[in-house]
């Protein structure tokens, strides 16, 4: 603002640029409202197809698609899959091969699944009652934490490669994560890991967090894994898992 | 990042609400754990009310407790 000018001229600005009168609205109108209310039409979709539908998080390369394969191939249950990356359909096809019906999201620049890709995806794939769909996220610890979309539960994967103290770095995702599965337990022996300090820091976190140790290339762990899975299927929802 | 579709869902929010009215100015609360950077947030608004009844309006942040995310109120003409 040009300083010499403004006295002279400030009555007769006051005249020409009079602003016209506002007023406030008091609104309280909670942001992500629709995300929470498409989520909560998820959840009631898959209830009364009785689908266990879980949110698999971690970050990028924990092993989540590896389990996955595993999973598909070895439990014996009736796997559906919604696969979330940014490009490609890399991890589609391997889920095909496994020999899972999938549908993949792209979400190009996006970070993390929503409630809304989750409804088309879930009416494309047209899981049968009593299937169990496991939703793999975007790699990413951070935001797919403020993201519902309709799960019975979120499971988060860290591998061993990641550090034990992960789950102080990302209280929010391990807060709100019912399952931690440490991955890749076969490098254990290569890496500064010190699991039951991983699990003390889940805990610290989470009090009620459970937790499981697996590899998916040796098998280790995987029949614990497919146990819970097993359980949670017929576990009514909202009874007491957590 | 996700302060997008926080920012746009603010925006649609605003717009259903005002009646066609111009807005000067939008007041949000955040909170400490809601994990929204209020700079992102910022200059998403920007972006987002291109074109619409709260073009050129101030955005302002206020700071709230926990998780909560919340559209406090607007300054309409």
């Amino acid at each position: 603002m040009d300083r010499s000018h403004e006295h002279e001229h400030e009555h007769a600005h006051a005249h020409v640029h009079a602003e016209p009168p506002t007023e406030m609205l008091r609104l309280e109108h909670k942001l992500l409202a629709k995300n929470d209310r498409l989520a909560g039409a998820n959840r009631a979709w898959f209830g009364a197809r009785e689908i266990l539908a879980l949110n698999l998080v971690s970050s990028p390369g924990a092993g989540k698609t590896t389990l996955l394969e595993r999973t598909i191939r070895d439990a014996g249950l009736p796997i559906h899959v919604i696969e979330g990356d940014q490009a490609t359909d890399r991890d589609a096809a391997r889920i095909r091969a496994a020999g899972s019906p999938v549908i993949q999201i792209n979400t190009g620049s996006g970070c993390h699944l929503d409630a809304h890709m989750i409804a088309h995806a879930a009416e494309d794939l047209d899981p049968p009652k009593g299937a169990v769909v496991m939703i793999e996220n975007v790699g990413n610890l951070v935001c797919p934490a403020l993201f519902d979309l309709g799960e019975r539960a979120k499971v988060v994967v860290m591998s061993v490669t990641e550090g034990d103290d992960k789950p102080l770095k990302y209280p929010h995702m391990f807060r709100a994560s019912e399952l931690m599965v440490v991955s890749k337990m076969d490098l254990l022996p290569h890496v500064d890991f010190d699991v039951d300090q991983a699990i003390e820091n889940a805990r610290r976190i989470r009090p009620t967090i459970q937790v499981m140790m697996v590899s998916a290339k040796t098998g280790e762990g995987l029949s614990g894994w497919f146990d819970w899975l097993e359980r949670r299927r017929t576990t009514a929802p909202g009874s007491a898992s957590e | 990042m996700h302060e997008l579709a926080i920012t746009q869902d603010l925006v649609e929010a605003v717009v259903a609400q005002c009646g066609g009215r111009r807005v000067r100015r939008v007041v949000v609360i955040v909170g400490a754990l809601a994990a929204v950077l209020p700079d992102a947030m910022r200059f998403c608004f920007d972006i987002c009310v291109e074109g619409t009844e709260l073009e050129g309006a101030t955005l302002e942040i206020e700071e709230g407790t926990g998780q909560e995310l919340s559209l406090r109120g607007v300054e309409v003409v």
